[in-house]
């Protein structure tokens, strides 16, 4: 261990000296005090500032605007849909009609997300689902990993956890053309009626 | 009350965890400082004392720090603009107009990453102004120094960085941008021989389209930031090789006339000696104590200063100056004047001045101003080192009197730069006509 | 030597963090901000306070994918669709609803009939008042500057866009005095406007593009602009081009505004064909065609016609042709029902078989009036075929002939 000639100063010249009350004694309590304070703060602002930018950096990756298509969009007027069910490909819904009741059955599988298929069957099917007895007319199959979906959207097979969701349907004031409403989930037996 | 102690004692380790992290960094005794920078990753970067003379403001000015730093900042910011900038020509503009107005913090991100990129390229051309006139190219004393090699590290680190200027002009696809990018490959294509071809592959095409853009952009974000990279390393490594910086050497030689106590021990930075004899193995020669200081928490506090001071220059004018953005790219039309990025704009005023006719024959401005000249500096540069005769006693000092000569032509050909700069900045207007700074540019027509 | 190290290391602290303070508040109150907050107690005094949860909160953009457009207008304009803000001061006063029923905001944005930098989120930026953007909003301040008194005027440049092809179009006063001036006074004996013309004067198809710095303002009073250069040469072509033939018209100002506005609308623009006014989507019909249905809309079986039975049915005794004739002729059907099905006319149509079935339950809907208007124009169509038939067979009678006289047809 070597004596210190001119050392000590300069290595702790700058910095808080130690936190001792002895220490603060020695070298004039008051004034060190402070310093520490002014120090305190200085580091205090910076980190602040630092941390803030760094923030900045982290929250200029969320987007503000999105250029994505509307959730909120128009399938075209009501005489375009008779009396069934219709497949429209590039929104993926099914719209159906019964007289003059329509519904929308979203084609997006529970499961992972595939565009699921609609097979219409030969003779009207009775089922049993969510509670209440119906005919069925389609049936929907995933060709993904083989989800099966009964007519009005309930999950009978497959790893599909839930059934098909269901969408508004609203009639626009200014053309009467039919709005679908993707962002809106009702439940299975909600009907527009026209 | 079994848990009372257990949580005091748990509180007395965190304390102890803290110590242990942060000692390093503000040692208490002379042994700490040294041992700090064999015992932290980051601290070893650095040698265990340095002298006081190569942390003195007026020496070096800070200069190769402030552009690292500046590296840094840009590195920083570019990061996240590389996910927020689209470059594709047709969707370029938007990216950046969406930058500027609905990304948080966008203006601040773009604006700093522009203001960092232009005081980058001064800081460096200073550094090296720096470097020259203190004649810190020169080897000194001390066995297997090479001060010229990294003097010609440096010049490649100064064209890379002008190269990242160039390529990352291009990229907002504006007026400003596209005719910026058109002189200056223009200016490359008038290289003899290897002109067209040149142009042609930079260019991607014979045009500047998304052939051009998107090679820009990969040599803007990687290539050129990897290369700065590896050569800063190798940069800063043959400094530690050669002693430190070079008024260490001068140090060396003062001390040889000086009478200095022996002293004991001989191995103090392990880690600065190279295989030979440093200024720090010739302990009879140089008196450790009166002239180095700790590199921990000296070297580091000053270097956090000068991080500090370049991020807090840097970012007043950000908010002082908002990054401009012109109208989007046009082939058929070119602004009024078209003038290169101001670190090119002493190329442009030259090519302007230097197309001669001689007898029948005319010389393109672009070849004479474009590449000779440049071409020339450049060559100079690197080969002065090993042309200069001046003695062995001006290494590390300013303007030392063997080698005022070359101090003032140097100075000279510098300030030539700084002129046409400035003229071209300032003085040229439409049609590159001259304009004093009091003569008002005519309004450029508009459509409405 | 290191004393000073910690003062300037906490100033520059100090300025790093006074700078980020600056930068956050920045970010927290944007201009947008205030207006929205307005909006909102708009909403709340004027419609109650539930409705507030119905106008956006945040930067709003239009994206018109097809024109390659996006606006941010309706961060601010938060009262465009809105009922009942028609008399609300700027920003929040809706828009006039009629013209937005046809051009609505999500097909069309903002900026492409009112111009201004849509990209934009501050109001200056966003009005297009700023350097180094060449569409500037085609409101008050443009007009002003030209002493157009009629605000709308301005912005008909961007209507003609798309409705160049127009002869005329509603709302686009200017233009519309502009279109009929350019044919009276025969600009076409001159000037090619989109393939025809003369060539004594400059190609004016695309002359809205010309950049403004390709004009000669040297004689030009006034601002140096290309849309004022239009006008003043409209007026005087020859104090501004000396060597030119082009006449003097004598247009008085207003007749100068609307040519140069239309002038400066003749621009390349990529839009797609929906978009442009008066293109029609289907083969246009012949002459011949439009002549004969035509004549067939005002005889006697105008009914078959417009129900649309005519597509697959000829009705020939009413002058009623198909095109394809899929069907058999219906003059006959009173009798050619029966045979075929074995039930009476009306009695068929209530109840149809085969593919009438499909065809009248889904693409013909006919109401029980029209189903018994069906039934009495048949039979009208079937007395006349046999008149017809009656009136040939007696033709053939006045020839001399040994074979004797058919017998009539049986019923």
């Amino acid at each position: 261990m070597r004596k210190k000639k001119s050392g000590p100063e300069e290595i702790t010249a700058s910095y808080p000296s130690p936190e001792s009350p002895d220490e603060s004694v020695k070298t004039g309590g008051v004034n060190l005090s402070r310093r520490k304070l002014i120090s305190r703060v200085g580091l205090g602002a910076t980190l602040l500032a630092i941390g803030g930018q760094a923030y900045a950096f982290v929250r200029s990756l969320v987007p503000n605007v999105l250029y994505e298509d509307p959730k909120r969009f128009k399938v075209g007027t009501l005489d375009q849909f008779s009396e069934g069910a219709k497949f429209i490909e590039d929104k993926r819904v099914f719209i159906f009609r019964e007289k003059n009741t329509l519904h929308c059955v979203s084609a997006t599988c529970t499961h992972l997300g595939c565009t699921v298929k609609m097979q219409r069957l030969n003779q009207p099917k009775r089922v049993n689902a969510g509670g209440r007895e119906f005919d069925e007319q389609v049936e929907f199959a995933c060709p993904c990993h083989g989800s099966k979906y009964y007519g009005d959207g309930t999950n009978y097979s497959g790893p599909a956890p839930r059934p098909l969701d269901h969408f508004k349907l609203e009639v626009a004031p200014e053309d009467g053309q039919l709005v679908v409403d993707t962002s809106e989930i009702v439940r299975q037996d909600f009907r527009l009626t026209v | 009350m079994a848990t009372k102690p257990t949580v005091w004692a748990r509180l007395k380790n965190q304390r102890a965890t803290w110590e242990k992290i942060k000692w390093t960094w503000v040692p208490e005794t002379n042994r700490e400082a040294g041992d700090s920078v064999v015992r932290n990753f980051l601290l070893h970067w650095f040698p265990a004392k340095v002298t006081r003379q190569s942390l003195s403001w007026n020496y070096s000015f800070w200069l190769g720090t402030i552009s690292a730093v500046l590296f840094l900042i840009l590195i920083v910011t570019g990061i996240p603009l590389m996910f927020l900038y689209v470059p594709s020509v047709e969707r370029a503009y938007l990216s950046v107009k969406d930058i500027e107005f609905t990304v948080s913090f966008g203006w601040f991100l773009r604006g700093l990453h522009r203001v960092s990129a232009h005081l980058m390229v001064a800081v460096v051309f200073l550094h090296l102004v720096r470097v020259f006139l203190a004649g810190a190219y020169k080897n000194g004393t001390a066995a297997k120094q090479n001060r010229p090699l990294n003097w010609i590290i440096g010049i490649t680190l100064l064209l890379l960085t002008l190269l990242l200027s160039f390529t990352g002009y291009l990229l907002p696809w504006d007026q400003l941008a596209y005719w910026a990018i058109t002189v200056g490959t223009n200016i490359a294509s008038a290289a003899p021989v290897v002109g067209e071809q040149l142009r042609f592959f930079l260019l991607g095409g014979s045009t500047i389209d998304q052939n051009t853009l998107i090679r820009f952009y990969v040599l803007h974000c990687f290539f050129l930031p990897l290369g700065v990279l590896l050569l800063f390393s190798y940069h800063m490594w043959r400094v530690r090789k050669d002693g430190g910086l070079a008024c260490v050497d001068q140090l060396s030689l003062e001390q040889k006339k000086e009478n200095a106590q022996p002293i004991k021990s001989k191995t103090y930075s392990l880690l600065g000696i190279a295989s030979g004899r440093t200024v720090h193995v010739e302990t009879s020669i140089v008196d450790e104590d009166k002239h180095t200081v700790a590199s921990s928490p000296n070297l580091t506090r000053r270097l956090l200063l000068v991080s500090l001071g370049t991020l807090a220059v840097s970012v007043v004018l950000t908010v002082l100056f908002r990054a401009p953005l012109e109208a989007a790219a046009n082939p058929t039309v070119t602004p009024n004047p078209a003038k290169a990025p101001w670190y090119f704009l002493w190329l442009q005023e030259l090519v302007t001045l230097t197309t001669f006719t001689i007898g029948g024959i005319t010389i393109n401005g672009a070849l004479i101003g474009g590449i000779f000249v440049p071409g020339i500096l450049v060559v100079a540069a690197i080969v002065w080192p090993y042309l200069d005769k001046s003695p062995v006693s001006t290494v590390g000092v300013w303007m030392a009197r063997a080698r005022r000569r070359q101090n003032i032509v140097f100075l000279i050909i510098v300030a030539a730069i700084l002129v046409l700069t400035i003229v071209g900045t300032y003085l040229r207007g439409p049609y590159w006509d001259f304009y004093w700074p009091w003569q008002s540019w005519p309004t450029m027509p508009r459509k409405f | 030597m290191f004393k000073k190290d910690s003062i300037l290391l906490y100033s520059f602290g100090g300025v790093v963090f006074i700078i980020t303070a600056i930068v956050f508040w920045n970010y927290y109150t944007p201009e947008w901000k205030g207006y929205q907050n307005e909006f909102q107690d708009l909403v709340a005094t004027k419609f109650g306070a539930e409705k507030i949860q119905q106008v956006p909160q945040g930067l709003q953009q239009i994206w018109v994918e097809d024109l390659n457009r996006v606006d941010r207008c309706t961060t601010c304009h938060q009262g465009m669709e809105w009922k009942g803000l028609d008399n609300v001061a700027h920003p929040f006063k809706s828009h006039p609803q009629e013209i937005l029923k046809k051009h609505p905001l999500s097909q069309y944005g903002c900026t492409v009939c009112h111009g201004g930098q849509g990209f934009a989120t501050d109001m200056e930026s966003a009005h297009g008042f700023v350097e180094h953007w060449e569409e500037p909003l085609m409101g008050k301040q443009v007009s002003d500057l030209y002493l157009i008194k009629d605000r709308r005027a301005m912005m008909q440049i961007n209507c003609n866009s798309c409705h160049r092809y127009d002869r005329e179009t509603k709302g686009a006063d200017y233009i519309n005095q502009a279109k009929q001036l350019v044919a009276e006074k025969n600009c076409r004996a001159c000037h090619t406007i989109n393939d025809r013309g003369g060539t004594i004067g400059p190609d004016l198809t695309y002359v809205g593009d010309k950049s403004p710095e390709q004009y000669d303002y040297s004689r030009m009073l006034g601002v140096k602009t290309a849309f004022a250069w239009h006008v003043s040469h409209l007026q005087n072509p020859k104090a501004l081009v000396p060597e030119t033939v082009m006449p003097n018209f004598g247009f008085n100002s207003r007749d100068a505004q609307a040519l140069g506005l239309l002038v400066m609308s003749w621009r390349r623009t990529t839009i797609p064909a929906r978009y442009l006014s008066g293109v029609k989507f289907s083969e246009q019909q012949t002459a011949e065609e439009a002549e004969k249905e035509k004549r067939m809309l005002e005889g006697e079986g105008a009914f078959f016609v417009k129900k649309g039975c005519f597509v697959c049915h000829s009705v020939s005794t009413l002058g009623v042709e198909s095109a394809s004739k899929i069907g058999p002729d219906l003059s006959e059907a009173v009798t050619d029902v029966q045979s075929r099905f074995g039930k009476q006319l009306e009695d068929f149509l209530n109840n149809p078989t085969g593919t009438m079935a499909v065809v009248l339950s889904t693409q013909i809907i006919l109401s029980p009036e029209e189903k018994r208007e069906a039934v009495e124009k048949l039979k009208i169509a079937y007395q006349k075929k046999v008149e017809q038939q009656t009136q040939s067979a007696a033709a053939q009678n006045t020839r001399p002939q040994a074979t004797p006289s058919p017998s009539p047809p049986k019923r």
